[in-house]
């Protein structure tokens, strides 16, 4: 399932528009909707394929989400996309209320989620959203880790019924599966990527290939053997993989570019302690704003916040330790 | 019917009017009368909302809209999105009567369990429960809704469809600059296939609008955001509807009807006054408040009054003035000795106004030329009971109502009700009980009618009529308090208003005599029910002007 440590890059954005634009040939009722960052999203293949099923709304991502509502409530499957600074950031009244109170069938792909904005900064550095998204009653929330991974939660999404929040990052990522991985990304599901029983890290977007780096580390450096999954599916959330983890490792490390409030860190916790508790250790940002970092300053920005594979090793490995 | 009406929009046809006048105000005021109980009933509400836009939910349900209440999701349908979900009972009462739902379910409003959620749930499955069949938007949070009829006009024009997206804004809710994105939106992509209707009622939860965050001008702010623009008195259900017509045939730009409203129109005491945006009133006034939406009058002044001349002039008087119809007296100098003017006659006033022709044919056989009155676009034709015999009468009743004119029949002092009315009672929208020998105006009240039309309203609505009774004839401030008091309320007016210099005045004058009947009525009503006290406190402001005549300085003065 994995491939080799040497790594391609790939951008979870083109894996997107690429995706979508297989979905649209398959499902006429797909339809898409732009907030003047059609180019930037990747939608635009789509408007190019598909002129007449593609709708550039201009920077007012209230309208954005609410006519895609409007679509979806005449049978369409509306994908609304633009930065998640702005979708949810600007919108969520509109996707409570519009959105998610009927169940109607629109799929939010937002991109630029994270730290790893980077140069454009804290405005744009959405660290809120899963929190905001898994509190609303029929949201389902994906947290692709890699471009495969994103190609097949987008297509995952067409066939959920309902409203489906999709979460991307923008800088090209390392690829941690490959095209013909049979995994599903189904609903309800998380990704075992490596075994391990001393404790157990759960990571989501960009910070599952860290969480895989931060296992290695714990091997070479700790001598822990970590297990990691890759909990793309932030709600509802893989109960059973949890839970299984938690008896095996009696530690469950969340790893996330997101707030450590209400976020992974907070859906691990709830699974853990409702079905078996153990100690739980939410990495992620702690409870501040970003700043910007030019793209080769992205791991320093990372490592500053706490989140380079060293840092989370040397969290998980004090949590280790402090269980004993 | 309905899948017709979307076949001929499709091929481009020029709807007819199927306004059916009368009807329709009687469905709308028993809208009005059934979300005054529901919200009495759950002790909250908005009944100022609900109350703006009932003609205009009224003329949309009743008449325009291509639904099928038996098939709520039926494709072809027009969609109708309330964006000022506040408006609540009166959009779930206006379902109510169209059929969506029995009405006795409006007694649960807001209530723990009810289908009838504090603000409209869209209909699923799922929702089945918080729903009733015919909501399509959960509305509420302001400012949404106009985006999303965007996205139902996309995919409707997408998908190839015919059909119409109708959408309900607030004026208070266009404080959202949501709206405004929307607005931007909809002109972009020529979505002449959804036609916004702003209720302007201009007060908002906290006070009138041009205080809190003025709109106006808010024709320009529409103008400028490319829409096509309409303006109208909102109250008024021909304007509703010719606007709606006229927005239906506009090409490349979306519609927004700025329908000039007040809030709380019905009842007095709430009208245009912020105190009663959300209040409800009290559960033990409800009887009196009944009474007074059913007690809503109509003046129709007759243009023959003062001289077969200026025709024009006097209806436009007559509009000035504030009267509710015209009455257009068509004499053949065969059924009565006196000449007036034909169907020719009417097609050319018809030009001039949009305002509800109410057509007295007192000719001989009018069977035979009633598809003259029919083009000329009248809305309501009444024919006279010696004139046509049932036979006679049941066509010419199948030809109004397919055409959509209210049908009414009269009859002269010395007829009783034809044997037959009684297999019409559904079907006639008006009984007008002549109270002169007709022929000639400016004659006087024939007091044995009286008796008369008391008995016959009686027997009437025994038999469960509830269209209109209509009085004309010698009508003026001493008759007219009578024949209200027996039951008409449209009130034909001739020498009373065309015979004064001040015609506007005379309107004015012959209205508030009526409402000085009414305020009696109702106090009366207040007293019999032991809130006399109570209802003078709620009603104080309108009642100060009627004080004199009703006799109550004293006590209105001791209230505090």
């Amino acid at each position: 399932m994995l491939l080799s440590r040497e790594q391609t890059r790939l951008d979870m954005r083109s894996a997107y528009g690429d995706s979508l634009v297989e979905a649209g040939l398959k499902y006429p009722e797909i339809v898409c909707v732009g907030a003047d960052t059609t180019d930037s999203l990747k939608t635009k293949n789509f408007g190019n394929k598909f002129p007449e099923r593609f709708f550039n709304l201009g920077i007012a991502e209230a309208n954005l989400v609410s006519v895609a509502a409007g679509l979806a409530m005449a049978g369409k499957i509306a994908f609304a996309s633009t930065y998640a600074a702005f979708l949810p950031g600007r919108c969520l009244d509109q996707i409570r209320n519009a959105i998610c109170f009927p169940n109607l069938d629109v799929k939010l792909v937002v991109s630029h989620a994270g730290l790893t904005v980077g140069p454009d900064g804290a405005s744009h550095q959405q660290i809120e959203d899963l929190a905001t998204m898994r509190a609303i009653p029929n949201m389902k929330v994906m947290v692709p880790s890699d471009a495969i991974s994103a190609k097949k939660i987008v297509h995952t999404s067409v066939h959920i019924r309902g409203p489906v929040y999709v979460r991307l990052a923008r800088p090209p990522s390392e690829v941690l599966y490959d095209d013909t991985t049979p995994t599903e990304f189904g609903l309800g599901k998380g990704n075992l990527l490596r075994e391990g029983a001393d404790a157990t890290l759960v990571g989501c977007g960009l910070m599952v290939s860290t969480s895989l780096k931060a296992a290695e580390i714990l091997r070479e450096k700790y001598a822990l053997n970590c297990r990691v999954i890759d909990m793309f599916n932030v709600k509802p959330i893989d109960d059973e993989l949890l839970e299984k983890a938690a008896r095996d490792t009696g530690l469950l490390v969340s790893v996330e570019e997101h707030n450590i409030f209400g976020g992974l860190g907070g859906a691990v916790a709830e699974s853990a302690s409702a079905h078996y508790p153990v100690p739980v250790e939410r990495i992620g940002v702690s409870d501040v704003f970003g700043e910007s970092a030019r793209d080769e300053e992205l791991e320093l920005l990372l490592d500053v916040y706490g989140l380079s594979p060293a840092k989370v090793a040397k969290r998980v490995a004090k949590a280790a330790e402090k269980r004993k | 019917m309905n899948k017709n009406w979307c076949v001929a929009r499709r091929l481009g046809f020029n709807m007819t009017l199927k306004m059916r006048y009368l009807d329709l105000k009687t469905k709308i005021r028993a809208v009005r009368m059934l979300a005054i109980e529901g919200i009495a009933e759950a002790g909250s509400g908005h009944p100022g909302a609900s109350f703006s836009a009932a003609e205009i939910m009224g003329a949309l349900y009743f008449r325009k809209l291509v639904h099928n209440q038996k098939d709520p999701f039926w494709k072809g349908r027009d969609y109708f999105i309330n964006s000022k979900g506040h408006s609540a009972p009166g959009f779930y009462a206006t379902l109510a009567v169209s059929g969506y739902f029995p009405a006795e379910e409006i007694k649960s409003l807001r209530g723990f369990g009810s289908r009838l959620q504090g603000h409209p749930v869209r209909y699923s499955e799922e929702q089945s429960k918080w729903s009733v069949p015919g909501i399509e938007y959960s509305g509420g949070s302001e400012g949404i809704g106009l985006s999303v009829s965007v996205g139902l006009a996309l995919a409707n024009r997408l998908d190839g469809n015919a059909n119409h997206i109708f959408t309900l804004i607030g004026d208070g809710e266009s404080n959202e600059g949501q709206v405004w994105e929307a607005a931007m939106s909809a002109s972009k992509f020529g979505l002449d296939n959804m036609t916004a209707i702003l209720d302007r009622n201009r007060i908002q939860q906290d006070g009138f609008t041009e205080d809190i965050m003025p709109l106006d001008p808010v024709r320009d702010k529409w103008v400028a955001f490319n829409w096509n623009v309409i303006e109208i008195d909102g109250h008024r259900v021909e304007q509703v509807i010719d606007a709606v017509n006229k927005s239906l045939a506009v090409k490349d730009k979306p519609t927004i009807i700025i329908a000039n409203t007040i809030k709380g129109y019905g009842i007095k005491h709430m009208t245009n006054n912020p105190q009663w945006h959300g209040k409800a009133p009290g559960r033990k006034q409800t009887p009196i408040l009944l009474e007074e939406l059913d007690c809503e009058f109509l003046i129709a002044p007759s243009i023959i009054a003062g001289g077969k001349e200026n025709y024009e002039e006097k209806i436009r008087m007559a509009e000035r003035g504030g009267a509710d119809m015209i009455h257009l007296d068509v004499m053949d100098g065969r059924f009565v000795p006196n000449h007036t003017f034909l169907a020719d006659t009417i097609h050319r006033l018809r030009k001039i106004t949009s305002m509800p022709f109410d057509t007295h044919l007192m000719i001989e056989n009018p069977a035979a030329v009633v598809d003259e009155y029919i083009s000329a676009r009248c809305d309501i034709i009444t024919v006279h009971a010696e004139a046509c015999s049932q036979s006679e009468f049941a066509e010419i009743n199948r030809k109004l109502i397919s055409n959509g004119i209210s049908p009414g029949i009269a009859i002269n002092p010395d007829t009783a009700l034809p044997d037959w009315i009684w297999d019409y009672l559904n079907s006639i929208d008006v009984v007008n009980i002549l109270s002169v020998n007709p022929g000639f105006p400016g004659q006087k009240f024939i007091p044995k009618v009286l008796p008369k039309m008391i008995s016959a309203v009686e027997e009437l609505r025994g038999n469960g009529y509830k269209g209109y009774i209509e009085a004309d004839g010698g009508i003026d401030s001493i008759t007219l308090p009578q024949v209200y008091e027996a039951g008409a309320r449209i009130l034909v007016t001739g020498n009373a208003v065309y015979g004064t210099p001040d015609i506007q005045g005379a309107i004015l004058q012959l209205k508030h005599t009526a409402n000085v009947v009414l305020e009696k009525k109702l106090l009366d009503l207040s007293t019999s029910i032991g809130i006399r006290n109570d209802w003078l406190k709620t009603r104080k402001h309108i009642l100060i002007p009627f004080a004199n005549e009703l006799d109550i300085e004293e006590e209105i003065h001791a209230l505090k």
